[in-house]
């Protein structure tokens, strides 16, 4: 989660406009799944991993741990295609390595355009662009607030938790499951403290109880990313088209 | 002429002891007041009564002369006027990141637009926090924090800022740059109201110093005499400056 956010912040695409992004990705998703998984998702596969490491400079072992953890999860799924039970017990399916290889290539090329929206976009900016698709205002501040909240309530978790093992605090079953209750316990009351003085803080910078309202940075769309977002995805489409 | 006045004021939290017991405080137009005490004297808990965050339990608040008024308009007006920086910038700190945090209060002062953005830009190079803009809140070091809340509270220009321990947790630098900054904007018309455990930073910075412990004044009055007065110090909990340390540079 941190480590995602953290490329998100810094990663080179991190200024483009949240629609270049957007269309890229989720147009990588529906060319993923609109074709035969062979040839179209490997090439889509290959191409959100160069819009990640070449373009927005995502670090190649980041965007591998990060592939990995789906694509294990699906390769374990698809090997049960790879068998079929008929009469004479278990065997091996007819086809099953084909349709098993295809799975694979179709559900990871899907996850990786996903993460490639998720390591250029930090959540924040998402969650600005629902508010700009009309979601409604008080669902997007409470998504806001959340995701500001989930850092702080995190580095409150760390010190308690650092807190309690320097007390020896987690050294064996029993002293970690009673440690963990007293600071699972503890966690609410603090983090409603905090609340409080929020709100205070709020108020005492103007804010009347209505809506949250600050100044969101503007990434205007550039012609040139537009473009070569279009380009991508038309030829992506085109080998779709001429292999099927 | 006193901007804000407290008198009496008396302030018992819920289930608790007096936080404030009868404090008789003036805030004067274009000064530096420090306000010292040792832990738990009431320091915070003051300067949440001076922008109208809390309401007396007892006395009373008065706005140039005038007895507050904690009515939503009055309050609103009232903020306007007086900027608060929280003890904790975690606590202040909201939004996803420091352009759009400092943006807060401009926005709620109902500017437009290309005024937001100047004010905003003001503030970040008033704190020398230009290059911090784009920074995600959760990504920026203890003193840099600090300075995005303290750049939240002088984007709205106020009249008064109250800072709750600007200098706490900066290193000896970063605390003397951040002490000129607020000179600045002393000098542009800022009245400065903060609390400080650092008893010869507020000797070499502030004009006045309050003095109090258990929510009571013990004195109040120029820095420079109050904060070497060994016996008003002492019955504060503090130790007073030694005055040759400070002759001597
Ligand atoms: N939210 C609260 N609820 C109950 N009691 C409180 C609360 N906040 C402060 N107090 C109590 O009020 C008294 C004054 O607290 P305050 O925070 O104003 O002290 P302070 O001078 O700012 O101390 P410090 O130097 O530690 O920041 C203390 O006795 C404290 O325990
Ligand atoms: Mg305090």
């Amino acid at each position: 989660m941190s480590t995602i956010d953290r490329v998100a912040h810094t990663n080179r695409w991190r200024s483009r406009s949240l629609s270049e992004k957007a269309l890229l990705a989720f147009g990588l998703l529906v060319v993923t799944l609109a074709f035969p998984p062979w040839p179209t998702a490997a090439a889509v596969l290959v191409a959100a991993a160069a819009a990640a490491m070449v373009g927005a400079r995502v670090p190649v072992r980041i965007w591998g741990l990060a592939m990995a953890a789906p694509v294990g999860f699906v390769v374990t799924g698809a090997a049960t295609l790879m068998v079929s039970l008929g009469d004479g017990g278990p065997a091996l399916a007819p086809n099953g390595l084909v349709d098993a290889a295809a799975l694979t290539l179709r559900a990871s090329a899907a996850a990786s355009a996903l993460l490639l929206l998720a390591f250029t976009t930090p959540a924040s900016d998402l969650v600005a662009g629902l508010a700009r698709a009309r979601v409604p205002a008080e669902i997007v501040e409470l998504a806001l607030l959340i995701y500001r909240f989930l850092f702080v309530l995190a580095d409150t978790f760390a010190a308690m938790h650092a807190a309690q093992e320097a007390r020896l605090g987690h050294v064996d079953w029993r002293r970690r499951i009673r440690s963990s209750g007293l600071l699972a316990a503890n966690l609410l009351p603090r983090a409603l403290d905090r609340a409080h003085r929020m709100e205070a803080g709020l108020a005492a910078r103007g804010w009347d109880g209505g809506p949250l309202r600050v100044m969101t940075p503007r990434r205007p769309v550039s012609a040139a990313g537009l473009a070569a977002v279009v380009a991508t995805l038309a030829a992506l489409v085109g080998l779709g088209v001429a292999t099927r | 002429m006193s901007l804000i006045r407290a008198e009496g004021l008396t302030h018992v939290y819920p289930g608790g002891v007096p936080a404030l017991d009868g404090l008789d405080l003036v805030v004067e137009k274009g000064r530096r007041l420090a306000i010292l005490g040792p832990n738990g004297a009431g320091k915070t808990t003051l300067l949440l009564h001076l922008n109208g965050t809390l309401r007396p339990t007892g006395g009373r608040i008065l706005v140039d002369g005038v007895p507050a008024a904690y009515d939503r308009a009055g309050l609103a007006r009232w903020r306007r006027r007086v900027g608060l920086v929280l003890q904790d910038a975690d606590d202040q700190l909201f939004a996803p990141s420091v352009f759009e945090d400092v943006s807060f209060g401009p926005m709620n002062l109902d500017l437009p637009e290309a005024e937001v953005r100047v004010r905003v830009a003001d503030a970040l190079a008033a704190l020398g926090i230009a290059d911090l803009a784009d920074r995600p809140t959760h990504m920026l070091s203890f003193g840099q924090k600090k300075r995005a809340a303290i750049a939240g509270a002088v984007a709205m220009r106020p009249e008064v800022l109250l800072i709750d321990e600007p200098t706490a947790g900066l290193d000896a630098r970063s605390a003397k740059r951040l002490l000129a900054t607020l000179a600045e904007l002393e000098a542009g018309g800022t009245t400065l109201v903060f609390t400080t455990h650092d008893v010869d930073m507020a000797f070499r910075f502030a004009d006045e110093a309050a003095l109090f412990n258990h929510g009571r004044m013990i004195a109040h009055g120029a820095a420079k005499t109050i904060l070497a007065d060994v016996g008003a110090m002492d019955r504060a909990g503090l130790d007073a400056v030694d005055v040759r340390d400070h002759s001597a540079q």
